[in-house]
């Protein structure tokens, strides 16, 4: 089960990979087309708005998981061992809470507007539910991540400067 | 509540819950929803929160900065920025203290596009300095160009942070990405010359060694394959958008579309640099998305409570004129650079920086580079800034917290030097956006 999960979180970030790149193509494609003298689709641009919201949505739990989100440092760097896990397990259950007040109101727009069948009027009619969707599946799964964070004990308040150092290794 | 009450239990809840180590994405997203409950009518308010930050991210302006970092991790993952490297170095020759140069040329063309001083302040440091000090470079001289090129970088275009200072300012994206060329480019001539009279005046600082010999024909090809094509596409994506054939927006991926093209060239353009480039810009995308998703509700958040107009209304009570003003927030920004990252530092200030700069009567662009430039000086100020921790962690054991501190000075000394110029001669900034207009 868990294992499953893990890779629906690095499937979701694939696909927001996969929209960042998408997006790329789909403004080439726009410009190739209009400077050849070719109207262009406007869903092109639509698309490239909406890639816009999924990215960051799809992309957070995996963020999560790998300690990604910048948070400031200078407090927590300072403290001793004990105190910055003490703090690093609050603040996971801190961000476990925002997160699901986030996913629960989120579902809540979501049923809204899959009940009115609300739309998002751009260059064709979107029903809203399908990107407000991403709400409830973005932040709840953010939330698992963090009590995960607290439930294995994990710091998650990991140095940005560490990271960036694993990160640039050789 | 009374609009300062507003304000001290914003800003503070949100320095507050960024202290004690939340995300800051997170931080932001936290106090949007107590402000919705206390403000916004409770669960409506929170459910407006949502719909704000769908509305503030679903903004086709926001479009250049995956992009721009995608094409700066793109240089860097198919070895194009390696070959650029390596080509200055050989073509620079027997230049006293050529190293310090090259790191210049090269850490402005990586950490423009990738967003990150730091990454890039991690990249050279342990690229370059342990090459710099093994041919007995003065460690002061090693360590200062790397800390000094997040000034360049930050302004210099394609440059991911204008990006996202303009759109959080509200301001014309491209206006202030060209409006950063004059200055970076003097402050580019700056750091050159304070490198080249610290040479004059102490030959030991980078004691000049035989450089490999290179033929003409060895020059041309150099010339010709690793520097053209490279600048070109820089130097490129910035002209398409000056004069108009393309938006920041369509720049920014045509740019990507040109390294690709380039790295295929040149046989480099591997799946593996493919995903390392694109795992690399999404974290760095998602993290600053999030943080602009949360941001939308927090800048309305402060309207709502009429804390920004109060806090605008107030300051211009103060009888110290606009300059003052500009100079107060200045030292905002310096002193909150102490504990703050850039990020974090422009959502907290541009809500009411600009329009303060708006009210006060300031051209927006030039407001803006300003403010770019005095939150890369935050970044490296003494004795927190976040930059020369980084420099810490991938220097040598015995470079201490002093002498990267004292590195830092002469550089940070020269992007002080352009914000005082800048303040006395806005043309400088103001110019090129007008004629391109």
């Amino acid at each position: 089960m868990l294992k499953f999960y893990d890779k629906l979180v690095n499937a979701l970030a694939w696909i927001a990979g996969f929209l960042l790149f998408a997006m790329m193509v789909s403004i080439t494609i726009d410009v190739v087309l209009r400077n050849l003298g070719t109207q262009s689709s406007s869903h092109l641009f639509t698309f490239t708005e909406y890639a816009l919201l999924l990215v960051p949505l799809l992309g957070s739990p995996w963020l999560v998981r790998d300690k990604g989100h910048v948070f400031v440092e200078i407090v927590t760097t300072n403290l001793p061992h004990g105190l910055r896990q003490g703090l690093a397990r609050v603040t996971c259950l801190m961000c476990a809470f925002i997160c699901a007040v986030l996913a629960f109101y989120g579902g809540m727009i979501s049923w809204d507007d899959f009940h009115q069948a609300s739309k998002d009027v751009r260059s064709f009619d979107m029903p809203r539910w399908m990107l407000t969707i991403f709400f409830p599946i973005s932040f709840g799964m953010m939330t698992l991540e963090f009590l995960r964070f607290f439930f294995l004990r994990e710091n998650y308040l990991e140095s940005a400067v560490e990271q960036i150092l694993h990160d640039t290794a050789p | 509540m009374e609009w300062y009450w507003a304000c001290a239990l914003l800003f503070g809840s949100v320095t507050g819950l960024m202290l004690l180590g939340l995300p800051v994405a997170i931080a932001f997203l936290g106090v949007n929803v107590v402000a919705a409950m206390v403000f916004m009518g409770g669960a409506k308010g929170i459910a407006q929160v949502l719909n704000n930050g769908f509305g503030g991210i679903t903004s086709f302006a926001l479009v250049p900065i995956p992009m721009f970092l995608l094409m700066g991790d793109l240089f860097f993952t198919t070895g194009l920025a390696q070959r650029f490297f390596n080509a200055t170095d050989k073509l620079l020759g027997n230049v006293p203290a050529r190293l310090s140069y090259v790191t210049l040329l090269g850490g402005t063309a990586y950490a423009g596009p990738a967003g990150s001083s730091m990454g890039a302040c991690a990249l050279l440091g342990s690229l370059m300095v342990p090459e710099m000090l093994k041919r007995g470079y003065n460690k002061y001289l090693s360590i200062g160009p790397i800390m000094g090129v997040g000034g360049l970088a930050v302004i210099i275009p394609p440059s991911a942070l204008t990006v996202l200072l303009a759109t959080l300012g509200r301001t014309d994206v491209g206006d202030l990405l060209i409006a950063g060329i004059i200055p970076g480019l003097i402050l580019a001539l700056m750091y050159a010359v304070l490198i080249y009279v610290w040479v004059k005046i102490d030959p030991s600082a980078a004691p000049a060694y035989k450089a490999e010999k290179i033929s003409r024909a060895e020059k041309l090809r150099l010339w010709a394959f690793d520097i053209t094509p490279m600048v070109a596409i820089i130097i490129g994506s910035v002209a398409i958008m000056l004069v108009g054939w393309a938006t920041p927006t369509e720049a920014a991926a045509l740019g990507v579309v040109m390294v690709l093209a380039l790295a295929l060239c040149y046989r480099t353009l591997t799946w593996q640099a493919m995903r390392k480039a694109l795992e690399s810009s999404l974290r760095v995308t998602v993290m600053s998305f999030l943080i602009i998703f949360a941001s939308s509700t927090f800048a309305q958040v402060l309207a709502f409570t009429g804390a920004s107009s109060g806090l605008i209304s107030y300051a211009l009570t103060w009888d110290i004129g606009p300059m003052g003003m500009l100079f107060v927030m200045i030292g905002i920004i310096l002193f909150l650079g102490c504990f703050m990252d850039q990020l974090s530092m422009m959502l907290l200030t541009a809500p009411i920086f600009f329009p303060l700069a708006k009210t006060l009567g300031f051209d927006l662009t030039w407001f803006g580079i300003i403010m770019l430039l005095a939150l890369e000086i935050g970044y490296t100020t003494p004795p927190f800034g976040l930059l020369l921790f980084v420099m810490k962690g991938v220097a040598p054991p015995h470079i201490t917290m002093k002498d990267i501190y004292l590195s830092a000075m002469p550089f940070i000394g020269c992007v002080i030097l352009l914000i005082l110029i800048i303040i006395f001669f806005p043309p400088i900034v103001t110019w090129l956006p007008k004629v391109s207009h």
